[in-house]
């Protein structure tokens, strides 16, 4: 695995695009992990790189197709480790040094980890905290209509849309959309994340309220 | 034709004339283009359009009242489309928000497209790039929940009309850029050749890559009949009167 090989990989992700409408679609063809997980030992890194050129190339509204594979292998090693009947032990060295005990927890392979590391960066592993820490909130209302909130590490909760990608924090408008440099926030990568092992708080209000919420975003950036 | 039409801004759906899949209807649209270049009449057309599914009735959300009917046809007369689509004249960027913040209290039947004219207009409102983002992520979310409550592998379809100057400024080429990234598909009207095809536009459609680019030519008669053919076929001569559609235009 080589450098060239690897930086090969954003302009075949541009050529895949996932519809808004079926956030997680089966993917006829896609990244082998285990071939990931050496880009990820080879070009550890170089993600930022990655993200920009990735981010360069495809719309914020889409989750790229690497992407959207990840989170599916990760939903199904969630769905399979539940079904067995002991819990699987993922600790990879490499987490060790950066945050040891929530990851002990996540029943997620480490080669799963591996490569979120390796597409987000240090906002993987902020994100991860996040969701070891219920952080996410999902607020529904009997009209169907759900929206995320997420309790940031400063103490300040920030709203997140479900059905695409908006965050109400400083970062996302920076990042994400002015400069291109992230493809999530650390609080919309939680939300993915917490939506595939499938743990967050849950809340429902009713829809007057959840029109004042949506609309709570607006007032509080002006 | 405005089967066609409905093709055109479809690009989820590779269905035959014969054949309608009515629960494709594609990624939600932009619709950009220079002032008078036929966004409304355009936007009209696939509300009639619509409005003849059978499916549920059409939004239609722009700034000031359109002043007359865009374009005359016989499906734009027939008065079940036209009871079909409901007007909403959000006067303020708030009340938009409002009205999309809300659209889940409404009953009633649920929409199955939404339509937003004008868009420019609200952003003009001295929008920062977040707050732009949030209502360009707010109609997304609307749609998306208005097609959770239709039921399941149910879309409402989204499409939304914005002009763009000649000359692009600072500003606007930075809202067009957040916006591309929320629309994925866009729809760019162009005039054809500047002083003598003042009835004809080009519609370049850019699905976002669920499809090939396609072209189109709309010429506009001078009854107010909008016609769309593929490009580069020509359609009728295009007469040198005046274009008398050009009035229900932003």
């Amino acid at each position: 695995m080589t450098y060239e090989e690897a930086s090969s990989l954003p302009s075949a992700c541009a050529m895949t695009h996932v519809g808004i409408t079926a956030p997680r679609p089966a993917l006829g063809y896609g990244w082998n992990t285990t071939r990931m997980s050496e880009c990820c030992f080879a070009v550890l890194s170089e993600a930022s790189t990655f993200c920009r050129a990735m981010a360069g190339t495809l719309s914020a509204a889409t989750l790229p197709a690497v992407v959207e594979e990840l989170l599916s292998e990760m939903e199904a090693a969630v769905r399979e480790s539940a079904r067995s009947t002991g819990r699987r032990e993922c600790v990879a060295a490499l987490w060790v040094v950066d945050l040891a005990l929530p990851v002990r927890k996540a029943r997620v392979p480490d080669e799963h980890l591996l490569s979120l590391k390796f597409v987000f960066g240090s906002s993987a592993i902020q994100a991860l905290d996040l969701v070891d820490r219920q952080s996410i909130t999902l607020i529904s209302s009997p009209s169907g209509r759900r929206v995320y909130q997420v309790l940031g590490s400063s103490g300040k909760t920030y709203t997140c849309l479900a059905s695409c990608h908006y965050c109400s924090c400083p970062a996302f408008a920076f990042s994400v959309l002015r400069k291109s440099d992230s493809l999530l926030c650390k609080h919309l990568l939680a939300v993915y994340l917490s939506q595939v092992m499938r743990t967050c708080q849950q809340l429902s209000v009713s829809d007057k309220q959840l029109t004042d919420i949506l609309l709570m975003e607006k007032k509080q950036e002006a | 034709m405005a089967e066609k039409l409905r093709r055109v801004l479809s690009p989820g759906k590779a269905a035959g004339p014969g054949e309608k899949n009515a629960a494709e209807v594609g990624p939600p649209l932009l619709l950009l283009g220079g002032p008078g270049s036929g966004k409304t009449a355009l936007l009209f057309a696939v509300a009639l359009e619509a409005a003849g599914d059978g499916r549920g009735p059409v939004l239609f959300l722009t700034r000031r009242p359109l002043q007359s009917l865009p374009c005359r046809t016989p499906a734009a007369l027939d008065p079940l489309r036209l009871q079909k689509i409901r007007f909403q004249y959000p006067p303020s960027t708030h009340e938009l928000l409002q009205f999309l913040c809300s659209a889940h209290e409404t009953p009633g039947p649920v929409p199955s497209l939404l339509l937003l004219d004008g868009l420019e207009e609200y952003l003009a409102e001295d929008l920062g790039p977040q707050e732009a983002a949030y209502l360009a992520a707010l109609l997304l979310d609307t749609a998306a929940h208005f097609g959770h409550r239709v039921g399941p592998g149910q879309d409402c379809g989204l499409i939304v009309a914005l002009q763009t100057q000649e000359e692009g400024d600072s500003g606007d080429a930075l809202h067009l850029s957040l916006l591309q990234r929320y629309f994925p598909a866009q729809c760019w009207l162009q005039f054809d050749t500047p002083g003598a095809g003042q009835c004809c536009r080009r519609a370049c459609l850019e699905p976002g890559g669920q499809g090939p680019r396609a072209e189109w030519l709309m010429a506009f008669q001078p009854d107010g009949e909008m016609t769309v053919t593929p490009w580069p076929t020509q359609a009728d001569d295009p007469n040198s009167n005046k274009c008398s559609s050009s009035g229900g235009q932003p």
